[in-house]
């Protein structure tokens, strides 16, 4: 093993996030049928995020983003690292709240959007002044 | 200042640390506290300790009692909050494993610091640092300055420098700085500012004559480990360019408590790295106990070596424990959480466990069979013994933590929410 400490670890029963582990072994007979064809369950950080660095859950409050299906209590998961682009879901900083809306990079400027008709598009002069605090690459919606 | 007979391989330290790391991780989650005063307050809301630049401005000092900050907060619009340490820990993994990408050599210091091993000339390395800089801000969420030298004791002065120069722009590299300037810098600056020199040096040291950096600096090595100690001789050499000072094992911080080491033969599997958490946590629950302490939030991390640039992983983990705790079996428990996150095969040359948020037992320590921590060699004994006194998988030992601890009690009136720890508390965002 070969490590410069080599102590007797103290049963520390079962670990707090479970581990992913195959089938066990049959001590005295044959092995579990299964056994060859288990890679390990579906984990749904390896496909939802993308880098766990940048990468945040938030939740939404408000049916201004309807049309995007985005409803009141849904969960987004929002990577800060990637680039805003048009058409993106943003969390952007609008008098000091984080507020979802769609961007769009137009020819004649910055604007926020709700995906909802009751709410008024925001103009921006240009993109620099604007904070955008992550971009929405999930919604998790509740059914 | 730079010892001339060393050849300059280009390797330098980098010390990358967040600016007033406790108000930045609750800014990013609240953009309306952008640009007003805000303090962190200590465990009971007892005093700040933490304050933004504004803060800093109106005159706050570090440590100041919160009940005379309290009658002004109208007056100042001042925000305070709670120490968060769920948030703080998982806020200072994601920078870790994040400043883990940018160097093969990684020494986390505390919460909200870590040495780099970084290489090349002056200008590629203000181009790394203003590109970590940009990138932690960007991903994290959190402003860092960052500190390049010869030595750790330098890059700690670069730091700080780069904090307290905005025309530097976050990133000053000791290297790059005219001559005069450094020499200027260090007759402005008392030797208390300097790392790892405690006030009640300063004063023997002024007895000296020597009150600057530069004094210090000028001093001979060998006449200051005489009258002081190889630690302050060290510093000297250190501010005259010489590397000196090795990884340390461990540290206790004002609320936080390290534990890390390099091992002589790498770990490759998570069965190996298994039992080098429980030692670490075994450790940190005697350090606890000894100090009467228990932890609320732990933090495990492990990274491969400076030497294998290519197979390169800094996976980092954050863990709320249940209550606080000083109980080894829950602690180790939690350290297991890094698991997981291993790559299987790759070499891992270092590990370690930081745990944060804490706060008085309230009682006797239950554990006095825990003897001192630094005799790495008694530790399998002593596990031998609490196993053969309470049997394995005991849950005695547990139940001496979980007892009576003093969470109910803890006054945090003013705690934003556990906004990445715990899902009934994620950050809400605006559809309106």
């Amino acid at each position: 093993m070969g490590i410069v400490i080599g102590p007797r670890v103290i049963d520390a029963g079962t670990s707090l996030l479970s581990v992913l582990i195959s089938p066990v072994r049959v001590a005295a007979g044959y092995p579990s049928p299964a056994q060859d064809y288990f890679d390990g369950r579906i984990d749904l950080n390896e496909h939802l995020i993308k880098d766990i660095t940048s990468t945040y859950v938030v939740r939404v409050s408000g049916d201004s983003m309807e049309g995007a299906g985005i409803s009141d209590g849904d969960e987004l998961i929002v990577n800060r690292a990637l680039d805003p682009k048009d058409g993106s879901v943003v969390i952007a900083v609008l008098d000091g709240e984080l507020t979802i809306k769609r961007l769009r990079i137009t020819a004649s400027g910055v604007v926020l959007q709700a995906d909802n008709p009751r709410y008024p598009d925001i103009r921006v002069p240009d993109l620099s002044d604007l904070v955008i605090w992550g971009v929405a690459t999930r919604c998790l919606h509740h059914v | 200042m730079s010892d001339a007979r060393a050849p300059d391989t280009g390797r330098r330290i980098a010390l990358v640390d967040v600016n007033c790391f406790y108000a930045s991780a609750e800014r990013a989650f609240d953009p309306s506290l952008e640009g007003r005063p805000l303090v962190v307050l200590s465990n009971n809301d007892g005093c700040a300790v933490t304050r933004s630049p504004e803060a800093k401005a109106l005159g706050i000092p570090v440590g100041e009692p919160w009940f005379k900050i309290a009658p002004r907060v109208k007056e100042w619009g001042l925000v305070a909050r709670s120490s968060n340490y769920e948030l703080y820990g998982d806020i200072s993994s994601r920078v870790m494993e994040l400043l883990g990408r940018y160097s093969a050599w990684l020494e986390v210091y505390s919460i909200d610091e870590a040495f780099l091993g970084v290489k090349g000339t002056p200008d590629e390395l203000l181009q790394l640092g203003h590109t970590i800089k940009a990138a932690v801000r960007r991903n994290v969420g959190v402003p860092v300055c960052v500190g390049i030298a010869n030595t750790k004791t330098l890059a700690k002065l670069a730091n700080k420098w780069a904090k307290n120069n905005p025309g530097l722009n976050g990133v000053c590299h000791w290297d790059a700085m005219p001559a005069q300037a450094r020499e200027a810098l260090m007759r402005r600056l008392s030797v208390i500012e300097l790392w790892g020199v405690a006030g009640r040096l300063t004063k023997r040291l002024n007895g000296l004559g020597i009150h600057s950096i530069l004094d210090l600096a000028n001093a001979d090595p060998v006449r200051i480990r005489e009258r002081f100690s190889v630690v302050l001789m060290r510093t000297v050499l250190e501010l005259q360019g010489t590397p000196c000072i090795p990884m340390e094992e461990e540290r206790i911080g004002r609320d936080q408590l390290i534990f890390s080491r390099s091992f002589s033969t790498p770990i490759t599997t998570a069965a190996d790295l298994r039992q080098v958490m429980s030692v670490y946590a075994q450790q940190a629950s005697a350090r606890l106990a000894k100090h009467g302490l228990q932890a609320k939030v732990l933090n495990a991390f492990a990274g491969t070596s400076h030497y294998n640039p290519l197979d390169t992983s800094y996976p980092t983990v954050t863990v709320t424990l249940p209550l606080p705790t000083a109980d080894p079996v829950l602690l180790t428990k939690a350290s297991h959480a890094l698991l997981p996150r291993l790559q299987e095969g790759i070499k891992y040359v270092r590990a370690g466990i930081m745990v944060t948020d804490l706060r008085p037992s309230g009682r006797q320590a239950p554990l006095p069979v825990f003897a001192n921590p630094h005799e790495e060699r008694g530790i399998g004994t002593l596990l031998e013994d609490i196993s053969r006194k309470y049997g394995r998988g005991s849950v005695g030992l547990g139940h001496a933590g979980i007892r009576g601890g003093p969470d109910w009690s803890m006054e945090r009136s003013m705690l934003s929410p556990r906004y990445t720890t715990n899902w009934d508390e994620l950050p809400l965002v605006r559809a309106a």
